[in-house]
């Protein structure tokens, strides 16, 4: 069985189609645009996607994913659970509602869980790039009672959807976007894949996330190895969410931030709950190797800056809520220039001139 | 010569769920999929790449798709 590596070589086979079927030719192009390479919105060619700069290695999030839904099984993360809550309370805050949704990696089964019913969903669909998350989380839904969500289960990379265009209404993705290589092609894909007046919102960890570990592990690492190797993602600000969204053409883009400080008992209880949700580094340039003294050091170094008085550690997760429309005609447009019917002067002489 | 028979997406109920018939593209060219009953997997004709459906779930990364040796069979290389 050959394996695929280049299967991305095989995207150049497309120009030769769209030769083949003009009608088809139009369908081309309109998907064409979705990678960020050559231009967005245009009619730019299709560039592969082993140009682009990869900074995650992606085979390796899956295997992580994978252990991640093994040792989630048991029991709920409250943290996880929080956010997921965030972010489905905003579908109350709609007076529309959202038949089919789709739910994109991240913590799955806690969007799941947590939907009761909010949002008028009636088919969910979920995907991840890991077999085995997608798995358990089908396992836990014929275990539990609540089987009035219709849900089907796909395996899938999020920066390949598998969606038709216009064929969601709502597409939800709680802490599943920060691992894409592409995030703003992510997007685009995602806002193709609404259909029009759909609903597209995303929580993703932001900078300000673990900073005291990035601390602990740099002090620690130069303590003792003399130089730093990349241990923490690079993870998006707020300012470049809202260009996020209206980049990839969301229309009454919103974007929130909340900061979450979780308390461990020590330093290495927040590297098993790492693991656990399957955050931990999948750099391509990680440092492979970790050094016993190293990671020790870095447990002492946390502890001794940043504990509280009762002994726990805490850590910061920023997460940035992003909330976009797919365009509709009913939303607010913004007027063309030049089309004003009163002026500045005729405002300030209704309003009076005692400011 | 033997064509497997061609099943349209949309018929495909007792492979995949009728819901994801409705909405599954391939990943990479975006276009209609076509599901092969004998391999259990989704053909994507213009690029000739076969995904795996494993116990009902389509497996559509990318690099989960197997390449086709020749047009119209699809055959375990």
């Amino acid at each position: 069985m050959r394996r695929i590596n280049s299967l991305y070589g095989r995207i150049g086979l497309l120009k030769r189609v769209s030769e083949k079927s003009t009608k088809q030719s139009h369908t081309f192009l309109a998907s064409l645009t979705f990678s960020t390479e050559g231009s967005y919105g245009g009619d730019g060619e299709f560039q592969q996607s082993s140009s682009k700069v990869k900074i995650f290695d992606r085979d390796l999030k899956r295997i992580h994913r994978d252990r991640a839904a093994w040792l989630s099984r048991q029991k709920n993360d409250t943290f996880v659970d929080a956010v997921a809550e965030n972010l489905i309370d905003r579908l109350e805050d709609c007076k529309k509602s959202f038949p089919t949704a789709f739910c994109l990696g991240g913590s799955l089964g806690a969007v799941k869980r947590l939907i009761r019913g909010r949002g008028g969903i009636e088919k969910l669909i979920m995907m991840d790039s890991s077999y085995d998350m997608i798995k358990s989380c089908r396992d836990a839904q014929e275990d539990s009672l609540d089987n009035s969500i219709e849900t089907s289960y796909l395996v899938g990379d999020e920066e390949f959807l598998p969606i038709k265009e216009s064929s969601v209404d709502l597409i939800i993705s709680s802490l599943g976007l920060h691992w894409t290589n592409d995030l703003p092609g992510s997007m685009i894909q995602c806002k193709l894949a609404l259909k029009p007046d759909g609903l597209f919102l995303a929580a993703i960890l932001g900078g300000e996330t673990l900073k005291e570990l990035r601390i602990a592990c740099t002090l620690a690492h130069m303590e003792r190895e003399g130089g730093i190797s990349p241990r923490l993602s690079p993870l998006a600000q707020v300012r470049d969410a809202g260009n996020l969204l209206t980049r990839a053409g969301f229309s009454l883009p919103g974007v929130d931030v909340d900061e979450y400080v979780v308390k461990y008992k020590s330093a290495l209880d927040l590297i098993e709950h790492l693991r656990a949700m399957g955050e931990t580094n999948a750099l391509l340039q990680r440092n492979k190797i970790l050094n016993r003294e190293t990671a020790l050091a870095t447990a002492a170094i946390y502890d001794s800056m940043f504990s509280t008085e009762d002994g726990s550690v805490p850590a910061t997760f920023q997460v940035i809520y992003m909330t976009g429309w797919r365009e509709h005609s009913s939303h607010p447009q913004a007027k063309r220039r030049g089309s004003a019917t009163v002026s500045f002067t005729d405002l300030q002489k209704q309003f009076g001139g005692q400011s | 010569m033997v064509r497997l028979s061609r099943v349209l997406l949309k018929d495909a109920g007792s492979v995949i769920d009728k819901t994801l018939s409705d909405i599954l593209v391939c990943p990479l060219s975006k276009q209609p999929l076509r599901v092969c009953e004998k391999t259990k997997s989704l053909v994507s004709d213009t690029i000739d790449v076969s995904f795996p459906i494993k116990d009902g779930i389509p497996c559509l990364v990318p690099k989960d798709g197997k390449i086709l040796e020749e047009e119209g069979d699809a055959s375990k290389a």
